[in-house]
């Protein structure tokens, strides 16, 4: 029989398994999912909130469809084939790494059940006043809270990192991301970037949508 | 030989192919296979017999001193004989550099090979370059210079087929030369490790007739004519 003063040792460690996280059950459910993601957390970091120094963004929580879609965009060489796409060109073999769809749903459905992650913010000079008005454009797609819609295709940005949506703004409005014909959900968003005059107009919407509480 | 299992298709395969079959015939066939019996030779002439007690060689006679004289003096000119014949095909492949007849810029970056190559003006740096992810055309029987140039990390641009590689190093531009002889499509490879994504960065060398050439580089100029007019209706 134990020692007395084990049980309450006992009891706290059941108390702790039984609190695990929430994304814990769709972690066990998705075996395969969190075995892939192993590969991914080398650049987007265990937990999913990006790594600047890597050029990987902040990815944890996004929805499933969103990640599912760009994984194929990457594995068909609808996106980061363009020469100027260099944080594309990396994600590409990643993505080719996947060699089946079974496998791309199951690590779209790993990194939707991660609990979203706010990055830190890297950007420097945004106003977050000036922006306001400059996401008014946004709403229609995205949301006035910033959130999202599926039936647009427009993903939620509350959690992105904002490095990375200016490389994004500045790749659509270049047409380094969204010019391939395949691209259909992409191309919504060139001429949406191409709205902001200059990189201080990206800077401040930036600054603005890391305002948003998810 | 080694063109047998991997095509030649540069000026400077058959050379290099001659090298490394030299060394092969003369490291591995000559001297391994010589080294190998005479080491097994001795263990068998010297093991242990009933009555003949160990004894330590000092090596002072003559008989013995030859060993380690006149073999390791044998290897070393076999050395020299080798360096002798690859000095002249180290110039020719590495050190000499001549006139280029296109010129393309190659650019290694985690994890994918990109490449620049002149539009119809033949001219690098020019509006009419053309700008390719994973597929480098280049045209038979032309001698091109690359400029090699890497964004971020070592690493290492390699063509088995031409037998070529060679290091790509952030904030260099390494120029060298080829001259494929053989049309078809061949690999490109990252020969040096460059972070997690090396093994997942292949590249094509397509390597084309002067109509192929002529014709890629028409329907290229074409895409970017019909994406050009499309721009305007996307926003500006």
């Amino acid at each position: 029989m134990a020692p007395m003063w084990r049980l309450p040792t006992l009891a706290a460690a059941l108390a702790l398994l039984l609190a695990a996280p929430a994304g814990r059950a769709a972690d066990e459910a998705n075996g395969r999912g969190r075995e892939l993601w192993g590969f991914c957390q080398q650049c987007h970091g265990a937990d999913g909130g990006g790594t600047p120094l890597y050029l990987a963004p902040s990815i944890a929580g996004l929805p499933t469809w969103y990640v599912e879609r760009e994984l194929r965009n990457f594995h068909e060489g609808i996106r980061g084939t363009h020469f100027d796409d260099v944080s594309g060109m990396r994600m590409r073999p990643m993505a080719l790494w996947l060699r089946t769809d079974a496998d791309i749903v199951a690590v779209a459905g790993y990194v939707a059940s991660l609990p979203p992650v706010k990055p830190a913010p890297v950007l420097a000079g945004g106003s977050a006043a000036a922006g306001a008005a400059l996401y008014a454009p946004c709403i229609a797609c995205h949301g006035a809270d910033g959130r999202g819609n599926e039936q647009l295709g427009a993903p939620p940005l509350t959690h992105a990192s904002d490095w990375y949506m200016l490389t994004q703004l500045q790749h659509f409005k270049q047409g380094v991301r969204g010019s391939d014909p395949r691209d259909v959900k992409g191309a919504l968003m060139v001429p949406m970037a191409k709205l902001l005059p200059d990189e201080q107009a990206m800077k401040n919407v930036i600054a603005y949508i890391t305002t948003l509480e998810p | 030989m080694i063109a047998k299992y991997l095509v030649a298709a540069s000026t400077s395969a058959g050379k290099i192919d001659f090298i490394i079959e030299v060394i092969f015939w003369v490291v591995i066939v000559f001297w391994f296979v010589l080294a190998e019996a005479t080491f097994f030779w001795f263990l068998l002439r010297f093991r242990k017999r009933d009555g003949v007690p160990a004894r330590y060689i000092t090596g002072e006679k003559a008989s013995e001193r030859r060993w380690i004289v006149v073999v390791p003096g044998l290897v070393l000119l076999c050395d020299l004989a080798i360096m002798g014949l690859d000095g002249p095909v180290w110039y020719e492949v590495k050190q000499s550099l001549p006139a280029a007849q296109q010129t393309v810029r190659i650019v290694g970056q985690q994890w994918a090979w990109s490449f620049v190559h002149p539009g119809p003006d033949g001219r690098l740096d020019t509006a009419d370059d053309i700008k390719t992810v994973d597929d480098l055309h280049v045209q038979v029987n032309t001698r091109y210079h690359f400029k090699l140039v890497s964004r971020d990390v070592l690493h290492s641009f390699s063509v088995p087929v031409f037998r070529l590689k060679q290091d790509a190093i952030p904030g260099r531009v390494i120029t060298g030369w080829f001259e494929p002889t053989t049309t078809g499509t061949f690999d490109i490879q990252c020969v040096e490790i460059c972070g997690v994504g090396h093994g997942l960065m292949p590249a094509r060398i397509i390597i084309e007739t002067p109509e192929q050439h002529a014709a890629w580089m028409t329907g290229r100029a074409a895409g970017r004519i019909a994406l050009a007019s499309a721009a305007p209706l996307a926003g500006d």
